[in-house]
């Protein structure tokens, strides 16, 4: 394993520079430059324009832009934004990744969870009337024009029904006197969901050593309430009511994003159990006379289980990305919005960052994937 | 049974936790926060008068903002804001108490909807490379400037400066010659730290400006080539040393406009900043200080920035032109009052009929600057009530019109922008240097005929490079060619002129009886010279960057063809484009479009010879000594009414040499919410956005 590990460490290396040089060479094939957009001031003298290009080392042959580049991106400093000038790269998405990440990592797990439920339902249940609602509502939400439905969403919800925020991920208005930027709030927000789940997989852990995890445990429980102190903490930090003002305005984005991704899910796990439901083991477990839930739950959703978690774990990683339709709808200012306007405005070393940081993650999601097969599939094992 | 049981355990928890949390949630609700309620208090007095004032660095010429040119024009000549005369208190006014009781705090905000977030609050960045339109809409108000506009006219009229300055005069100093003026400032105006604004504050900002070499528009107002350095002979006498004699834009409209920034809040940053080796370093530490309590003398101070989600700003109540009358007369005449503290009053005699009369505020208690992803949303926000305006250099689109149309509370305004989109020429290349080749072009193009039935009046047909809505320079007088014609008097006047010409077809084109259409399409047009006309491309932006620009290439082309003139559109990308035009000058004619200042001495820059080589901004190589020589006269011209009258020849020069056949420009149309806000007008120059939605004029209900 360790061998495997190594060889996979060297292999992303390797992708990497193949992702920073490809970036890089597609964006420097776009015509003109971030300085073009000083270039065309007519009060501006020649020589000015030329000292515009020296200060974003555009002035440099492409070769030598690209070695900075290289550099930049290897030492883990990114250089300094054009478009946010002069702050570097790395805080700019330092600033924006943590908006996305509890935005989007919220909405992948619900959608998960919802499409695995509804899958590993209908796939039990055949042609009844769940399945038939449930694939062809999915289906429909899968397809459906992403633009059109958030807007039709905030129509309903925001505008007619007044029940959620149009837009954005805070009320100007509470928080104009308050004390913490929205930043401190999200990175709070993000610490407690990894708290929570460092708890709840240490609580199985121990339940499980305990061999308590069986009927009557009391797992769920102590997972449940460790959930619910959640809010009391929240209460008394003083910033609760402004993580509540965010929360309030993640749900129609969430909502949106679940309706339009958990058919992806829902179909895979269903065609996943479809194949282990026909398994000697499912089976075996019925012949036993084993409750139906039983040998659903634990036999064959189980089983089922292995493309969904690789599914699952993609998706989670290329949350930090974003979504550009979604964020811009949403006017939630994160990843893919600030990709998107570098590469429009040519920011060459926000895009190189923004790139590789997306990049940097896939690679780890496809190690992390490969590691965790081996856990889910005891027969997998990497030489 | 073993599991009956289970499941009863569990759901007891669920039940009890989940109530658990209730009662949290409510508990997080109530108390533990931060938040304070904002109630918008209800005016129900009188409005003594409509507010407007000098506006405080509104953007009266025109800043490219990065995504608008995606949207609009093509390239856009960057100017600086100005600032105009504001005053300060030492302590920020959080909130207006009401005396409501029960501990509310009553305000009166101005909500305001932008589509960009900022990408920095330092005065210094913002007008150098952090250059955004979204930076000046929230920062530009805060400083003061000598000299700004007036509200709708754009007079020239002082702000800081306590009258007009001293003329210019050639001066000799330790062997050097200069060119000077004498400004007086006014007494009292303040900074929001309590100190007063002086001369040393305008020699600073100008100084760093020039020492520090300070790029994006920082030239275009300290421009190194003219300004030498400036003197204070007193605290509120300031004494300009130019290298060498300043035209209007280099003076009145450049250094004149300069913000102004406040030296003892400063000096540390610079000095800093000075220490940092080379000139580049040395505006990075500038560049990269992140402001805190900054000074203002605007209507507003800088608030707050939560990034990606608001900026906001908060009345200045010590603003030292709170409560000025401005008063503007059909006769020309400009005046502006403060009882007791200053009069003013230049343009002719006062009295007569009043254009425009308004007491400055700011009445509203804040401006909240809240960021949209996308125009649909809010354009929901506006509908719903979230915000009062929103600031957009392109205005809204004709389906977002639509959908506000009928609205309640809300009045849709539509304004002329300062813009234009032309049809350029290649001058190298025949027969596109033929003056009577352009004029047969020029008539061919039905512009009201595209923009009023195929456009639907989304466009207005223009005829000069300076646009009707910029009132102090425009010439009404301008050849129009080709207005009124009917398509048969336009092909018949197009033969005539290339037939006078020397122009030849092997088969000339027809119009129909009717004189509807052309039925027979000329073919085989030879130049003067006998050669036939090659084949001409026309590179014009596509439907995708601009339906409206790519409609007029496609009929254009459409129109040359029924005559003969073998032209072909070519509908790519802006940056191809202006690689191709500016940077190569490989081209035969192309559709562009610029984005201008009121001052028009862009004329200079785009029609001028010395102005025609690679990476020039006269790409078609017009040459005209002509010409030249009118805008060489422009250039140095230091009186107002001279500039005018060269301006107007000027327009008058090129409507008929046509280097750039202008097509037309679009309105700006924008919609606000008339049951909260009223404005003191709504007539201006590329919109209200253009003055960064009045925020210190406007009177919220």
């Amino acid at each position: 394993m360790t061998g495997y590990l190594v060889r996979r460490g060297g292999q992303i290396v390797l992708t990497l520079f193949l992702i920073v040089t490809l970036t890089f060479f597609l964006v420097q094939a776009q015509p003109g430059d971030y300085a073009a957009f000083y270039a065309f001031n007519p009060d501006l003298p020649a020589e000015v324009r030329e000292q515009i290009r020296a200060t974003f080392g555009l002035d440099k042959p492409l070769w030598q832009q690209y070695l900075i580049h290289l550099k930049n991106t290897f030492t883990g400093n990114f250089g300094v934004s054009f478009g946010h000038f002069p702050r570097p790269v790395i805080e700019v998405l330092a600033e924006r990744v943590p908006r996305t990440a509890v935005l989007f990592l919220t909405a992948t797990v619900a959608s998960f969870y919802t499409g695995f439920l509804l899958g590993k339902a209908i796939a039990w249940r055949r042609g009844g009337l769940l399945e038939y609602t449930a694939t062809i509502s999915g289906a429909t939400l899968f397809t459906v024009f992403t633009p059109a439905f958030a807007l039709m969403m905030i129509w309903v919800f925001a505008f007619k029904l007044g029940w959620f925020p149009v837009g954005k991920f805070l009320d100007p208005l509470v928080w104009r006197s308050a004390e913490v930027s929205a930043n401190y709030v999200f990175g709070f927000m993000l610490l407690t969901a990894a708290a929570f789940t460092v708890f709840a997989f240490l609580a199985l852990f121990v339940f499980r050593r305990a061999g308590r995890l069986g009927k009557g445990s009391l797992a769920l429980p102590v997972i449940l309430a460790g959930g619910l102190a959640i809010p009391l903490i929240w209460a008394f930090s003083g910033i609760g009511g402004l993580a509540l003002d965010i929360l309030k305005h993640m749900v129609l984005p969430i909502a949106t994003l679940t309706l339009i991704s958990f058919a992806g899910t829902m179909l895979l796990t269903r065609n996943s159990m479809l194949e282990t439901v026909r398994e000697d083991y499912v089976m075996a477990a019925r012949a036993k006379g084993l409750p139906e839930k039983l040998v659903r739950d634990r036999h064959a959703a189980r089983n089922a289980l292995l493309p969904v978690v690789t599914s699952l774990v993609y998706s989670l990683i290329f949350a930090i990305d974003g979504s550009v339709i979604i964020e811009g709808i949403f006017s939630w200012p994160g990843t893919g919005m600030t990709l998107l306007q570098a590469v429009r405005t040519e920011d060459l070393p926000l895009v190189m960052g923004a790139m590789v940081f997306i990049g940097l993650f896939a690679l780890i999601a496809h190690m992390i994937v490969d590691v965790l097969y081996v856990y889910l599939d005891p027969r997998i094992r990497y030489q | 049974m073993a599991r009956t049981t289970h499941t009863t355990h569990t759901t007891k928890w669920l039940i009890w936790l989940t109530g658990l949390g209730l009662i949290l949630a409510l508990l997080v609700q109530l108390g533990c926060t931060r938040e304070v309620e904002v109630v918008r208090e209800v005016v129900v007095t009188p409005t003594p008068q409509p507010g407007a004032a000098p506006q405080a660095g509104v953007p009266q010429a025109t800043v490219a903002p990065a995504g608008a040119g995606l949207a609009t024009a093509a390239p856009v000549p960057v100017t600086p804001a100005t600032a105009a005369p504001q005053a300060a208190a030492t302590q920020p006014p959080p909130a207006t108490g009401a005396g409501s009781g029960g501990g509310e705090i009553e305000e009166k905000v101005y909500q305001l909807g932008i589509s960009a977030d900022l990408t920095t609050t330092n005065v210094w960045a913002y007008l150098g490379p952090d250059t955004t339109i979204w930076n000046q809409y929230v920062l530009g108000g805060g400083k003061p400037a000598l000299y700004t506009y007036s509200a709708q006219r754009y007079d020239w009229i002082p702000s800081l400066a306590a009258d007009f300055p001293s003329a210019l005069l050639e001066e000799s100093v330790a062997g050097q010659t200069y060119w000077t003026t004498e400004i007086a400032l006014k007494h009292g105006v303040k900074w929001s730290d309590g100190q007063d604004v002086t001369a040393e504050d305008f020699l600073f900002t100008a100084h760093t400006a020039a020492d520090l070499e300070l790029t994006g528009n920082w030239p275009s107002i300290v421009d190194p080539e003219f300004f030498d350095h400036a003197e204070a002979l007193d605290s509120y006498t300031l004494k300009i040393y130019f290298k060498k004699k300043p035209g209007l834009a280099r003076w009145q409209f450049g250094l004149a406009f300069m913000p102004i920034f406040s030296r003892a809040y400063w000096a540390p940053v610079v000095a800093e900043a000075r220490q940092a080796g080379e000139i580049v370093e040395q505006q990075k530490v500038l560049y990269s200080h992140v402001p805190q309590d900054e000074p203002s003398a605007g209507g507003y101070r800088f608030g707050k920035w939560e990034r990606g989600a608001f900026a906001e700003n908060t009345r200045n109540p010590d603003y030292y032109f709170t409560d000025s009358v401005v008063t503007e007369y059909a006769g020309g005449a400009y005046a502006e009052a403060k009882p007791g503290v200053y009069e003013f009053s230049a343009y002719g005699e006062t009295g007569g009929d009043k254009t425009l009369e308004y007491t400055v505020g700011p009445y509203a208690d804040g401006a909240i600057y809240s960021v949209y992803g996308s125009q649909d949303a809010a354009v929901l926000a506006l509908k719903k009530g979230d915000i009062d305006f929103m600031l957009n250099p392109i205005g809204l689109s004709r389906g977002l019109q639509e959908q506000l149309q009928g609205e309640d509370g809300l009045t849709t305004i539509e304004n002329p922008s300062d813009g234009v989109r032309y049809l350029g020429f290649n001058f190298r290349r025949p027969p596109l240097d033929n003056k009577a080749f352009r004029q047969a072009v020029a008539t061919l193009i039905d512009k009201e005929f595209l923009t009023d039935t195929v456009l639907q009046g989304v466009a207005i047909p223009v005829y000069s490079m300076v646009p009707e809505g910029n009132r102090a320079w425009y010439n009404a007088d301008v050849p129009l060619i080709g207005q009124g014609m009917s398509r048969a008097e336009r092909v018949a006047q197009a033969v005539a002129l290339l037939k006078d010409a020397g122009f030849t077809w092997e088969t000339e084109p027809r119009v129909s009886e009717d004189g509807r259409f052309v039925e027979q399409q000329g073919e085989g047009l030879r130049m003067p010279n006998g050669e036939p006309i090659p084949e001409l491309t026309m590179l014009a932006p596509g439907p995708g960057y601009d339906p409206l620009r790519s409609t007029f290439a496609i009929w254009i082309e459409r129109w040359l063809n029924e005559v003969g003139i073998p032209l072909r559109a070519d509908l790519t990308g802006f940056n191809l484009i202006v690689e191709k035009v500016f940077d190569q000058q490989d081209f035969d004619l192309w559709v562009l479009g610029w984005s201008l200042t009121l001052y028009p001495d862009y004329l200079e820059a785009f029609f001028h010879s010395r102005n025609s080589e690679l990476e020039g901004f006269n790409p078609g190589g017009y040459n005209n000594p002509e010409f030249d020589r009118l805008a060489d006269e422009l250039l140095e011209e230091t009186d107002l009414e001279t500039a005018r009258r060269q301006v107007f020849q000027m327009q008058s020069f090129l409507a008929d040499d046509l280097p750039y056949v202008v097509l037309f420009t679009t309105p700006i149309v924008e919609t606000y919410r008339s049951d909260r806000l009223e404005f003191p007008y709504t007539d201006n120059l590329g919109g209200l956005q253009d003055a960064a939605g009045l925020t210190t004029t406007v009177q919220i209900k």
